[in-house]
């Protein structure tokens, strides 16, 4: 697992006060060939993905080939999208949460439940391993909850999106997704105290 | 980190954990917008090629599509068959630019007449 918050500032960001054309008009924009409205969807929808994958996901590598796809597949389906069917973020949300579970079954289709646990039995593993996990106690708390908690509760909690949002990005009801949000949060308050000795935190 | 002993301290150190996590959210990596970009334009490319296949496609779409082609058609046709076989009873058109009664008709206007009386 990676340190997922020491990476350098840039001018990608999703954040802007100016008024602006919605993603969806941008993008019937860019069906009908301008070419400038790549980069502001890219600047606008990019750092969603990419940041959904990341926590996801737990590697910079993947999260960046995951966004990439979902992006690529952004483009293609550009000239097929229906106005005013759904929200854009949506459909990209979507999109790369079942990239990265796709992603998750090829490398591991058995042990899902183990992904934070070491390779081998090394000191030196181990103890990179509780280094790494200081840094991000809650991206390693993460990596072991089943994968529709997970989601559940990085949209709700990371991207801070509202329950029905989230119930449309994961096709369930809005009933669904708050016990997924509450089983997920209770699981990560039980693994995070679990490994509080074996991460070597001291008691409080 | 001190990981809380009781439910309330741990749900409030949960929640400083997802408010890390949030600024920790928001960068992105200027090398994977490039890639994305590269993408983007490479698919807009694409597109662009069949360019004239779309432009004869809104052509057709302007005349009334393939329906309107065969109506242009029969129409022509129609008219190119009257002019060439004009039943008897109707006026050779030709006539009043290829013959003199046209000049002497015009003569019979004596558009001089109407020319002076305006003219008083």
């Amino acid at each position: 697992m990676e340190d997922l918050t020491s990476y350098p500032n840039t001018t990608h960001g999703r954040s802007s006060a100016v008024p602006e054309p919605s993603d969806e008009a941008l993008l019937g924009r860019f069906a009908d060939g301008d070419a400038a409205v790549a980069r502001l969807l890219t600047g606008r929808l990019g750092p969603r993905s990419y940041s959904l994958a990341l926590r996801m996901l737990g590697n910079r590598a993947e999260a960046e080939d995951v966004t990439q796809e979902a992006m690529m597949r952004l483009w293609k389906m550009a000239p097929d999208w229906v106005p005013g069917q759904a929200q854009l973020s949506t459909w990209l949300y979507r999109v790369t949460l079942n990239l990265c579970v796709d992603l998750r079954r090829k490398k591991r289709p058995d042990a899902l439940e183990n992904v934070a646990e070491p390779e081998d039995g090394t000191a030196s593993v181990v103890d990179r391993m509780q280094d790494t996990a200081r840094k991000d106690a809650l991206q390693n708390a993460l990596q072991q909850l089943p994968d529709r908690q997970r989601q559940a509760v990085v949209l709700r909690h990371i991207e801070e999106l509202s329950n029905p949002e989230i119930a449309g990005i994961m096709d369930i009801s809005v009933e669904a997704v708050e016990s997924l949000t509450a089983r997920g949060k209770r699981s990560l308050t039980a693994i995070l105290a679990g490994r509080r000795d074996e991460l070597g935190y001291e008691h409080g | 980190m001190n990981w809380g002993t009781n439910m309330a301290d741990q749900d409030k150190e949960l929640d400083q954990l997802f408010a890390q996590a949030r600024e920790a959210r928001d960068v992105f990596p200027d090398h994977l917008a490039v890639r994305i970009e590269t993408d983007a334009e490479a698919i807009r490319l694409t597109r662009a090629v069949p360019a004239k296949r779309r432009t004869w496609r809104q052509r057709m779409r302007g005349i009334g599509g393939w329906q309107g082609l065969g109506g242009l058609v029969a129409a022509s046709a129609a008219g190119v068959w009257i002019g060439f076989s004009a039943p008897t009873f109707l006026p050779d058109p030709v006539v009043y630019f290829t013959s003199q009664e046209t000049t002497y008709l015009m003569a019979d206007l004596n558009l001089d007449e109407y020319y002076l009386e305006d003219a008083e």
